[in-house]
């Protein structure tokens, strides 16, 4: 039993030295005797079992008795364990590629493959100062009887929708938006930006955003990528938003003087509460094909929703 | 003999494995080197590192003086009447497959040796079964069996004089003697013996001896064969070229003198003077020294280890097993009892078959654990030795 567990962790340790290797090779010639119901005679059994009994007498002898006397019983052991932590760790590994997180899809436990969870951060949808996530009601995800055409919005009548509900100032919806920019670029996707002022401050920027999008068919997309690459800071004032504005080749103070109207203030209230419809507990969001991710993933995740 | 003063002239003492020297109990495999040894070697690469015999200028003529000097220090060790009959080697294997080569063997000759042969005296008559020469064995150690044994077709008995396997040893002077009675001519494996006892091979009046270095304080890769005179001339040399040679034509060649003729290719110098230097040492210490050292301490820790669960092969009395102990203790194999003793006590000892395959074999054992002591072990170290070995056997 111990040469499974020594074939494997030699097996490991073989890709990055010649010894291990030739142990794990050991290792491999017993197993297969083994398997065909011989004897493993390269006593790399034996050797294993008294170097751990050994070094266990040196320390603790009624440690050593136990181990030497029961030492298929607890190769067995640490062998099931090992497959058994070798099965999980494939499963996370397999989670990982597909939903960025060990623990599948939109979990957040942590997650070996990304240690500092940095793919399962969301900040919390209910507005507070800081944007961090606090403890949240979580409910299913849906779009159903959200109205997406309330959104700015690119058209291409393609075969994928994404909606995407982030926060400018949001620091997981910009760790997002690379992946998102990505996504939004290919032909084969019809694409929503869903704002969601999380902050009240930059309740601003919704408006602005809303009369950028009415100004020309696919503006927003430029505004977006201003405001997401710009210092957040910029966020929190009307000046800052329309020094975006101008840079994108509108004309700021038709847009500002646009976001001051009444109409648009209801368009981005009207927007707001179509979002919480989503049950949306943290940005980003984002719905690929009607199916919700949260927090920033890399693009293979999204990407594997689509059709 | 002074063991303290002893172990101050070998350098791995001064090496710790887990914060201790090692107890090294392996020497039938390969001994220690002392300081002077290593010396011996050394001074030859950097004072005169060149060719033997060949060159004629000072570096050669040098290193031609110092290996006349070393064949002459190796021949007063086992009592040789002359240099010449000092074949260097690379170990006990080459001399006895020299000798199993270079003797004209053939259809309807039989060589004989016991049943307790290292691999090295066996393999190489085996494989001369191939041409036609018979192989018989007689038990080890039993006069009588020899005796019936050596038949008229026995051209060569060929055998331990000291079994590796568990350290006893044959008369293998009365058994030299009834060979040649027989008209049979006698190859000694010295191995074990050279090393341990003083050894003559004018009083065993052996016609080939051979036995390694590396047993005996000497350099890895050395050893020699003796071989009286006029058998060493008689012989068939069956590996020959450069230094064997003393002229050459197209066609053919004229033989070397005994003993360069069977040194084919350039030699280990470094290795033969170190040799040397390693039997000069033992002459220092004086060889019934060191035998009665190991039997000191043999029979010391033989005692300490008797007990139940203990079986020990060979001889009951320590004082007939040389240097050795080689044992099994029920309930735990052999592998593992070096294993434990290794990493819990820093005890470096053997186990396996010791290349004596055939005899475990025949015996239906897998093999035994073996100490092999040497002058430089000492009685705080056969403590070590009995303690561990208590543990293992709490073990179970
Ligand atoms: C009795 C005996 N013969 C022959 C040999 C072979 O010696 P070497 O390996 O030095 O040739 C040994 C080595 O252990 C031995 O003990």
């Amino acid at each position: 039993m111990i040469c499974i567990l020594a074939l494997i962790v030699f097996g490991v340790l073989g890709i990055f030295s010649a010894t291990h290797r030739e142990m794990a090779l050991e290792a491999f010639d017993c197993v297969f005797r083994r398997v065909t119901l011989r004897k493993c005679d390269s006593g790399l059994d034996r050797r294993l079992k008294s170097q751990i009994t050994g070094k266990l007498m040196a320390k603790n002898p009624a440690v050593a008795r136990l181990a030497f006397r029961h030492f298929e019983l607890i190769s067995w052991f640490f062998t099931i364990l090992f497959v058994a932590s070798t099965v999980y760790a494939g499963i996370g590994g397999y989670n990982y590629y597909l939903y960025g997180n060990c623990n599948g899809p939109n979990e957040d436990g942590f997650c070996i493959f990304d240690p500092l969870g940095s793919n399962s951060k969301f900040s919390a949808a209910q507005a507070d100062e800081s944007c961090s996530a606090g403890p949240q009601e979580r409910g299913e995800l849906t779009l159903d009887g959200v109205n997406v055409e309330l959104f700015p919005r690119i058209d291409r009548n393609a075969a994928n929708d994404v909606v995407f509900i982030g926060c400018y100032a949001c620091p997981y919806t910009r760790q997002s938006y690379p992946a998102i920019r990505e996504l939004l670029a290919r032909d084969d996707v019809d694409f929503a930006f869903a704002h969601l002022p999380v902050k009240e401050d930059i309740r601003a920027a919704s408006d602005i955003l809303n009369c950028v999008n009415e100004a020309g068919s696919g503006k927003f997309v430029e505004f977006n990528d201003e405001l997401f690459s710009a210092d957040a800071s910029v966020l929190e004032n009307e000046d800052g938003l329309l020094d975006a504005v101008g840079r994108i080749g509108l004309d700021r103070e038709a847009i500002r003087q646009c976001s001051h109207s009444e109409r648009i203030q209801n368009l981005t209230r009207l927007q707001i509460s179509e979002i919480r419809k989503t049950g949306i507990y943290g940005t980003p969001t984002v719905f690929v094909n009607g199916e919700a991710v949260v927090g920033p993933k890399p693009l293979r995740v999204y990407a594997r929703l689509l059709k | 003999m002074n063991v303290e003063n002893v172990r101050r002239d070998f350098p791995l003492y001064e090496r710790r494995f887990n914060g201790s020297p090692p107890i090294y109990t392996d020497s039938a495999c390969v001994t220690l080197k002392p300081n002077q040894v290593i010396g011996a070697m050394s001074r030859y690469y950097r004072e005169f590192p060149a060719c033997a015999g060949r060159s004629s200028h000072a570096l050669g003529r040098e290193v031609s003086e110092e290996v006349k000097r070393a064949r002459e220090a190796v021949r007063k060790f086992i009592g040789a009447g002359r240099p010449e009959e000092v074949i260097f080697t690379r170990n006990t294997t080459e001399g006895i497959n020299l000798v199993a080569n270079s003797l004209k063997l053939g259809n309807g000759d039989a060589v004989l040796t016991s049943d307790k042969e290292h691999n090295s005296g066996l393999v190489p008559f085996l494989l001369l079964e191939k041409k036609g020469v018979r192989h018989k064995t007689f038990q080890f150690g039993d006069l009588g069996d020899f005796e019936k044994k050596l038949t008229g077709d026995v051209k060569l008995v060929s055998t331990a004089i000291t079994s590796n396997l568990d350290g006893t040893s044959q008369p293998a002077k009365e058994m030299a003697a009834l060979a040649h009675g027989n008209g049979s001519l006698v190859l000694l494996d010295g191995a074990q013996a050279v090393p341990n006892r003083k050894t003559s091979v004018k009083e065993l009046d052996a016609d080939f001896l051979a036995f390694s270095g590396h047993k005996m304080l000497g350099p890895s890769g050395t050893g020699a064969l003796y071989g009286k005179l006029d058998f060493l001339k008689a012989l068939n040399p069956f590996m020959v070229g450069g230094g064997t040679v003393k002229n050459s034509t197209q066609e053919d060649f004229e033989m070397e003198d005994v003993p360069e003729r069977f040194e084919a290719g350039l030699q280990d110098y470094a290795g033969i003077l170190g040799l040397a230097e390693a039997v000069k040492y033992l002459q220092r210490i004086g060889m019934e020294n060191v035998e009665r050292h190991e039997q000191e301490l043999n029979g010391y820790l033989s005692k300490g280890l008797a007990g139940p669960g203990m079986a020990i092969l060979g001889d009951a009395d320590p004082k007939s097993r040389g240097g050795v102990i080689s044992f099994n203790i029920e309930g735990i194999h052999h592998h593992e009892v070096a294993g434990i003793l290794h990493e819990s006590a820093n005890i470096m000892i053997r186990s396996g078959m010791h290349c004596a395959h055939s005899w475990f074999n025949s015996h239906s054992m897998d093999g035994s654990a073996r100490i092999s002591l040497y002058l430089y072990n000492t009685k705080e170290e056969c403590d070590a030795i009995i303690e561990a070995i208590g543990k293992i056997k709490r073990l179970i």
